[in-house]
């Protein structure tokens, strides 16, 4: 059972310290991999991912093409149950709950948004863009959705760019704008974590730092997971970071520590461009 | 096919080459004051300014490789703390250079002999600053922590004449006042001297904290 610590150093469960006026999720890890290993039929794509995610961090995942880094991410909301003959083992806590276990894949991808290496908005509006997930749950109110949008629009640093061509169609945009388009989408489905997929690598600088911006202000309500290939992004947007190399997490670190002194001596290898 | 990142090593094992003969030309220019003292030739002193002059050409010349390293090849780790080490070893190393030159001066300014007492301790001093200087360059071109360490603990030598040099010129002050300007110019030179083993000892520090990733105080 998934324990709260009080400041008298005992531990009350959830509820217990709910009750007591403790917030329950004070200090626990917003997500928790526990010996996670994932099979693409006899291939072992992951070898024992011990991971975790805090709330409001930034978490930078790093590595060789191949190494596990995306199927990783796309793990933890489930993507690859589309794809036949996978087999995952091990365990993954959202807030303390398994979501291989009993918990509802649509209700896990609200909670856990995917933004993708290609800007890939809907052929529609920019307005019916972010307004389409909470449509597609039912919600109808127009002035609730007029809300929703500028809301996440303005939380993707995009309303001030797009506010007086919402009904334009969103494929008009910038590659950079349909980037943030696509942050705005995920936003609108109020999730708690966002998995980026190398969300700037078809971007130009101005585009790459304006994402990069956003996400030091994303964090702040958000748990962000970054993939990136860009060491120096790694560096300059996440609070930690992680180094895959052929299935395993190599060395889990502060980026601080990553970046000037990795204790692995394969992390140093690879930050420093030695590898290959 | 393993990569060794080889522009990057090539440019630094340049930058590591210009930081041996910059040091070499501080610990030439050292001796030659030294003797320039010793031997009251003041045309030798007037060389020192100029050997000078390049040590601190070559300073910025590295530093600029060292910046564009920054810029172009985007160091981490251990190549990031070389590179800053890079940068502390030519600031002291133009520092030590600019004590030989302290020392030509005096050689300039010193008329007739300096009694032999005192002309040995400063020789001492010198001597040792060159030691040091050899001694922390190799340990940085080995990449060995301990050579560093050593090299450091030479500073204590210097940090002893500098002591009773001292001392021996106050009591001379005392005793035979006359001698009091050429008194205060010996304690002055062996006060740079003294400095110069402090500016060795930086570059010592700056040594471990490349190869150890920690910063470790020698010689408090």
């Amino acid at each position: 059972m998934i324990s709260t610590e009080v400041l008298s150093g005992e531990t009350l469960p959830p509820q217990e310290a709910a009750a007591c006026g403790e917030n329950p999720d004070l200090g626990r890890n917003k997500v928790d991999v526990k010996d996670l290993d994932f099979f693409y039929g006899d291939f072992q794509a992951l070898k024992k991912i011990n991971f975790s995610l805090a709330r409001q961090e930034v978490s930078a995942l790093i590595g060789p093409s191949g190494c596990g880094k995306s199927t990783f991410i796309r793990i933890l909301n489930r993507m690859n149950d589309l794809i036949p003959s996978c087999r995952v083992r091990g365990s993954v806590l959202l807030d303390g709950e398994d979501i291989y276990g009993d918990m509802d894949v649509t209700e896990l991808r609200t909670r856990v948004g995917m933004v993708f290496q290609k800007p890939n908005p809907f052929n529609m509006s920019i307005f019916d863009n972010v307004a389409y997930g909470k449509r597609m749950q039912g919600l109808r109110s127009r002035r609730k959705l007029e809300e929703l949008v500028e809301k996440s629009l303005t939380r993707a640093a995009l309303w001030g760019e797009v506010k007086d061509r919402l009904k334009k169609p969103a494929l008009s945009l910038s590659g950079g704008q349909q980037q943030r388009l696509c942050i705005a989408r995920s936003i609108a489905m109020e999730p708690e974590i966002i998995l980026m997929d190398e969300p700037t690598s078809a971007l130009d600088p101005i585009a790459t730092g304006k994402i990069e911006e956003l996400i030091g202000e994303l964090k702040m309500d958000y748990s962000i997971i970054l993939v990136t290939h860009a060491m120096h992004q790694a560096a300059r947007v996440s609070g930690k970071t992680a180094f895959f190399l052929l299935g395993e997490l190599i060395e889990y670190n502060d980026t601080k520590t990553l970046f000037t002194n990795p204790e692995d001596k394969r992390t140093e290898d690879y930050i420093s461009g030695r590898f290959g | 096919m393993e990569n060794k990142r080889i522009i990057f090593s090539e440019a630094l094992e340049r930058v590591r080459h210009d930081i041996l003969a910059m040091s070499s030309l501080v610990e030439e220019g050292l001796g030659k004051a030294l003797s320039a003292l010793q031997n009251n030739d003041k045309e030798l002193a007037k060389t020192v300014r100029e050997g000078d002059a390049v040590v601190n050409t070559m300073q910025l010349t590295i530093e600029d490789a060292a910046v564009i390293l920054i810029a172009t090849q985007q160091p981490v780790a251990r190549d990031l703390r070389e590179i800053f080490t890079i940068l502390k070893i030519t600031v002291n190393l133009e520092r030590a250079g600019d004590h030989a030159v302290h020392l030509a001066k005096t050689a300039i300014k010193l008329s007739g002999k300096a009694s032999f007492r005192a002309m040995g301790r400063l020789e001492r001093m010198v001597k040792t600053g060159q030691q040091m200087i050899r001694a922390c360059i190799s340990a940085y071109l080995k990449q060995d922590a301990e050579a560093a360490r050593q090299a450091a603990a030479m500073d204590d030598i210097i940090d002893g004449e500098h002591k009773k040099l001292s001392e021996e010129m106050l009591r001379l002050m005392k005793k035979r006042p006359e001698l009091l300007k050429k008194a205060l110019r010996f304690l002055h030179t062996s006060g740079d001297l003294e400095r110069m083993g402090d500016h060795i000892t930086n570059i010592c520090e700056a040594i471990i904290y490349m190869i150890e990733s920690r910063h470790e105080e020698l010689n408090e």
